[in-house]
């Protein structure tokens, strides 16, 4: 009976690797330290809605305002936001939300894209982004494109409790959704280093399950812990901000994107008399020390270019057009084509580049990566620059 | 064989614990009844802090914003009034039109609407259901029609799905201080809100002419909005009562198309109702003051977070001095304070016992919280409105009235601004909680008392007394039947050793003879009921008859009562117990329901009732001992307090000064109760009265 069961696990393990979408064997899954840090995203969820949470909508557009301050992107950012406050008939000032009582800053601007509105932020559509798993018609700009050298901030706000998370004041995000949807995640290398920020009552019990490794999370308070808001806004009539929002704005509005104040700095600077709940953080599934990394890891965005040939690559690829009109093909091939191009494109890219200079720092680039001794390396060239620079300067005289 | 017997001798544990309570029946009902009562005392102690249990409400989160402008307009309005034409004839016609005009010079919407006092006469058959047939009896006047002025604004971004009332009184044919100073608040609050960009519901603005009382005003409107009529008799109206729109001297009012003042205009379902009244008097203290008063129909209160966020804006935001109304008779009372001293001196007891017992209470804290709480238990079994918020109450629109009264100042002038400001930013700031809410007010509670403004009894703790007070009832019903038909069965096997007797088969069935008596009784409860409607018959029908009427009937019906019983059987004994259980048994079923309909009513009446059908036994029983002659006294005492109109002039005597009482009160009050379609009087007359005279019926039998 036994021998029975090992046979049919052995098929289950071929079905499962034979059928893994991505088409990665688990064997060819390659450590994530290695991977470089290729972009940034930030998923800014608001889970409440009515009027009187006025203050998580304001929460989550202050830092949608601050993240994109320091660089990342708006096709990069996926916000989620439950309700509009801009528009309740109850704001006094409609159409602008704002989340000090001064009003000095308009966080309801032009520039704002929302991905999820209303209705549209649910408990399955959060796990859907997480995951990618998405129904066929959903379009680029509200999916998670991440790959597995994106850095994922995570930034949720709303009423929250022992474990779980209230969307919509109807459904509820539990600590197990949420680390089951990371681990899958994770296997589906859609990070590589993901961040988690939540700003809710009890904030810390909803990263009791998380066991991935490269996620830090931090919450504005502990188990048995109320989060309050930071102060009423006497003119709206409502609270506007929370207070670990407060401070963590408080912290970034010293900040601009060229800034290398690292993650710990952040993390030192909540004060739980200020925020009368304390501040919590997991790190024990990160591998970095918090003092090296610098807080625009997360909260900026990188700034490299690729080159490319040209814009148009799909045109010039004849093969992968005919799969896509190729009339034999279901949606989801075409879609598992694209999400797989997706992921895979870091390792099929030095074969495809054609133009020289890409390829001579793609050259380049693993030279370097094969060195052994990169210090000494490094000590030469300074010592080689030191004897050019004399040279030029005799010359020069 | 075996096992049958022991199933026999050892049934279920419950009912073993039923017959034990039957087999002490008498210490059952004593320490019930006792323990109730004294439950009842233990309220104010056992009341609650309020608290605001809506989250949307969000009440003194902004800052209101009703500036000495918004005031000085109000009194521009408020002299404008003050300097109208004071004939009868004119002011009728001028304050709606002065009302109107400036409501559509704020840019509302206004209308009139008109009413014509209330039809007295009112169908048995439609006790309960709203008594307003909606049309004017034929000889109306237009002089006698009463003009409710309606603004309405609408919300800038609203759904238009919602409103807000706010309803100022006055008299058209005699205005006072107090109702133009309320008119003023309400103009300057409707000033504002017609400015302000945050409305998520329409406002409506009700100046009710209550000329043919308040409560009519209310209801004729409230009925009009939520039943339209279509065509009929508003045109007809108006077509005969055209007002002479041209000749309205010095103010040319080309702002209103007189046309479109007379379509009745509608907003959404009401979310909340705001009456707003100013005392003519000031009030006696030092601050300014705030009275509210809740009770609706039938003892229906509104939601307790309404009252809650008047309550917690008129201290924390205005410093007014918040006030319900309480029984100032038992301020005084010396039993009371007594008592007080007693359970202050157990609250310490317990505190110093176990620090975490906080029963603490001083006498003067124990004293004012029962006067209130009396006084909210009275109006609430009375079960007529305290004010003409309760028409809102049929319409399950939670609504209370607010009466402003001002302290006592000799600078007049000043104190008027300054009141109008307070009152209106109060006004405001529950205008604008009550705004923020995004459902019907439902988070509170709907049953309770109120032993302060600020402190409250809920259901589940008044609850407890109620029980305890009727729980003898079905346990003494019980034991008394199994009683009697043990006498009974003795009887039989004494006359007849037979064990074919048919009449044995039937032994059982000995108790429909009683039950039969009680419903008889019962149905001239009922026929006592439609008293009003046949004395509304018959003309020249003062007090003093009806209240002779009341007298004479019961005491007549009762010796037919009685009369044929006298014939005698041979187990009586057992006959009148059988009509004491099945008597017990329907006080039972009567306070039970009773207490579903009005709560307070059958708490009321079961302190009576209880201890009346407990007592009640035949007095002709021999006087063998201290105990029946004390039974006897007891019954006699009960039968002469439980009749309902003693009881009346007794609690009259015991609360007020019976000196200035007429005899012709008692009908009045009955007629009041029949008129308001209150429940109580249903109970006095179905339920309390077939007792009383089932029990007396029961004193009288020989045993």
């Amino acid at each position: 009976m036994e021998g029975c069961d090992c046979k049919f696990m052995a098929f289950l393990v071929i079905l499962l690797a034979t059928t893994n979408p991505s088409g990665a064997s688990p064997a060819s899954v390659s450590d994530s330290t290695t991977t470089m840090h290729t972009n940034n995203w930030a998923i800014l969820v608001c889970t409440s809605r009515f009027w009187f949470n006025y203050r998580h909508m304001a929460n989550t557009l202050s830092l949608y305002r601050t993240v994109k301050r320091l660089g990342i992107p708006d096709e990069r950012i996926i916000l989620m936001l439950a309700d509009d406050m801009a528009c309740n008939a109850r704001n006094k000032y409609p159409a602008q939300v704002f989340n000090n009582e001064n009003h000095k800053l308009n966080l309801y601007g032009d520039n704002v894209e929302v991905d999820y509105r209303g209705y549209e932020v649910t408990v399955e559509n959060f796990l859907r982004v997480l995951t990618g798993r998405h129904e066929p018609a959903v379009p680029r700009s509200k999916r998670l494109l991440s790959d597995e050298g994106s850095h994922i901030l995570l930034y949720m706000t709303g009423h929250g409790g022992d474990e779980f998370l209230k969307f919509q004041d109807s459904e509820e995000l539990q600590s197990h959704d949420l680390a089951d949807a990371v681990k899958q995640m994770k296997e589906k290398r859609r990070f590589k280093e993901l961040l988690i920020m939540v700003d809710t009552c009890q904030a810390a019990t909803l990263f009791s399950q998380l066991h991935s490794p490269g996620v830090l999370a931090i919450g504005s308070s502990k188990k048995g812990e109320n989060s309050y808001s930071h102060h009423l806004d006497s003119d709206v009539g409502v609270s506007v901000v929370d207070r670990f929002t407060y401070y963590t704005l408080a912290f970034f509005e010293r900040l601009n994107m060229y800034n290398n104040a690292s993650l710990s700095s952040l993390f030192n600077s909540y004060n739980p008399n200020l925020l009368l709940s304390t501040a919590y953080y997991r790190m024990d599934l990160y591998q970095r020390r918090l003092d090296d990394v610098p807080m625009t890891n997360f909260f900026g965005s990188v700034m490299e270019t690729i080159h490319t040939d040209s814009a148009y690559r799909a045109i010039k690829d004849s093969k992968r057009g005919d799969i896509e009109v190729a009339p034999d093909h279901t949606v989801k091939r075409i879609l598992s084509t694209t999400d797989s191009h997706d992921q895979t494109s870091d390792e099929n890219q030095v074969q495809q580049v054609a133009c020289p200079f890409t390829r001579m720092l793609r050259n380049i680039d693993g030279m370097m990566a094969q060195v052994k001794d990169a210090d000494k390396v490094v000590n030469y060239g300074v010592l080689l620059m030191g004897v050019l620079l004399t040279v030029s300067s005799l010359i020069s005289r | 064989m075996a096992e049958t017997e022991a199933v026999k001798s050892n049934p279920r544990p419950i009912i073993r614990i039923g017959l034990f309570f039957m087999s002490h029946s008498l210490l059952v009902s004593v320490v019930c009844y006792v323990a109730g009562i004294f439950a009842l005392l233990l309220l104010p102690i056992l009341s609650k802090n309020t608290y605001i249990s809506e989250n949307a409400l969000m009440p003194g989160s902004a800052s209101p914003m009703l500036s000495n402008d918004d005031v000085s307009e109000a009194n521009r309005f408020m002299n404008q009034i003050s300097n109208l034409d004071s004939s009868f004839s004119r002011l009728r016609i001028e304050v709606p039109r002065l009302i109107a005009h400036h409501i559509s010079a704020m840019g509302g919407e206004v209308n009139h609407h008109k009413f014509g006092p209330q039809l007295k006469k009112q169908h048995p058959l439609r006790f309960f259901t709203i008594h307003d047939p909606g049309t004017i009896q034929d000889n109306f006047t237009c002089s006698s029609l009463g003009t409710n002025t309606i603004g309405i604004i609408r919300a800038p971004r609203g759904d238009g799905k919602e409103a807000i009332l706010l309803v100022t009184p006055y008299n058209s044919s005699k205005i006072t201080t107090g109702e133009v100073l309320a008119l003023g608040i309400g103009y300057s609050i409707f000033s504002l809100l017609s400015r302000v960009t945050w409305l998520a519901k329409d406002i409506i603005w009700l100046a009710s002419d209550s000329r043919h009382g308040e409560y009519r005003a209310v209801t004729a409107w409230l009925r009009e909005y939520h039943t339209p009529l279509f065509g009929g008799l508003g045109k007809l109206q108006d077509e005969l009562c055209l007002e002479p729109s041209s000749f309205s001297e010095g103010k040319p009012l080309e702002t209103i198309d007189a046309r479109n003042l007379d379509t009745f205009r509608r907003a959404g379902t009401m979310a909340a109702a705001l009456v707003v009244k100013v005392a003519d008097t000031s009030s006696e203290l030092e601050k300014d003051a705030l009275s509210i008063y809740a009770e609706a129909s039938n003892g229906q209160m509104p939601n307790l977070d309404l009252i809650n966020i008047v309550n917690y804006l008129a201290v924390y935001g205005q410093g007014l001095r918040v006030r319900v109304e309480k029984m100032y008779s038992f301020l005084h009372s010396h039993w009371l304070k007594g008592l007080g001293g007693v359970f202050e001196s157990l609250g310490k007891l317990a505190k110093s016992l176990n620090p975490e017992w906080n029963f603490d209470i001083s006498i003067a804290e124990y004293i004012e919280g029962s006067a209130t709480l009396a006084s909210s238990l009275y109006n609430q079994a009375l079960g007529v409105p305290t004010g003409s918020h309760g028409a809102f109450r049929d319409y399950q629109i939670d609504a209370i009235t607010m009466e402003i009264s001002h302290q006592m100042s000799s600078n007049y002038r000043n104190r008027q601004n300054e009141l109008l400001t307070r009152s209106g930013r109060l006004i405001e700031g529950v205008i604008r909680s009550i705004n923020n809410l995004l459902e019907k007010f439902h988070q509170s509670f709907f049953l309770y008392l109120l032993t302060s403004p600020n402190k409250f009894v809920s259901v589940g703790v008044y609850m407890i007394p109620f029980a305890l007070l009727v729980a003898p009832l079905p346990v003494v019903a019980a034991a008394l039947f199994s009683a009697a038909s043990r006498i009974s069965s003795e009887g039989q096997v004494a006359t007849s050793t037979s064990v074919k007797n048919p009449s044995n088969k039937f032994r059982s069935w000995r108790w429909l003879a009683a039950a039969k008596t009680v419903f008889i009784v019962h149905f001239w409860g009922a026929l006592m009921t439609l008293l009003p409607y046949l004395s509304g018959q018959i003309p020249e029908f003062t007090p003093a008859t009806g209240v002779w009427l009341w007298i004479v009937l019961p005491v007549i019906s009762l010796l037919l009562f009685t009369f044929p019983r006298r014939k005698g059987s041979q187990s009586s004994t057992a006959e009148w117990m059988y009509l004491k259980s099945v008597t017990i048994a329907a006080a039972f079923i009567g306070l039970s329901l009773m207490s579903v309909i009005n709560f307070a009513t059958a708490e009321i009446g079961a302190i009576l009732l209880v201890p009346m059908c407990l007592m009640a036994a035949p007095l002709s029983i021999k006087i063998q001992s201290l105990r029946t002659i004390v039974q006897g006294a007891c019954n006699l005492i009960f039968a002469f307090l439980g009749f309902p109109p003693l009881t009346f002039f007794v609690l009259k005597g015991a609360i007020q000064d019976l000196e200035s009482t007429s005899i012709g009160e008692f009908w009045t009050w009955m007629v009041s109760l029949w008129e308001w379609s209150s429940a109580t009087y249903v109970f006095i007359c179905m339920v309390h009265l077939p007792c009383w005279a089932l029990c007396a019926v029961t004193l009288l039998q020989r045993s």
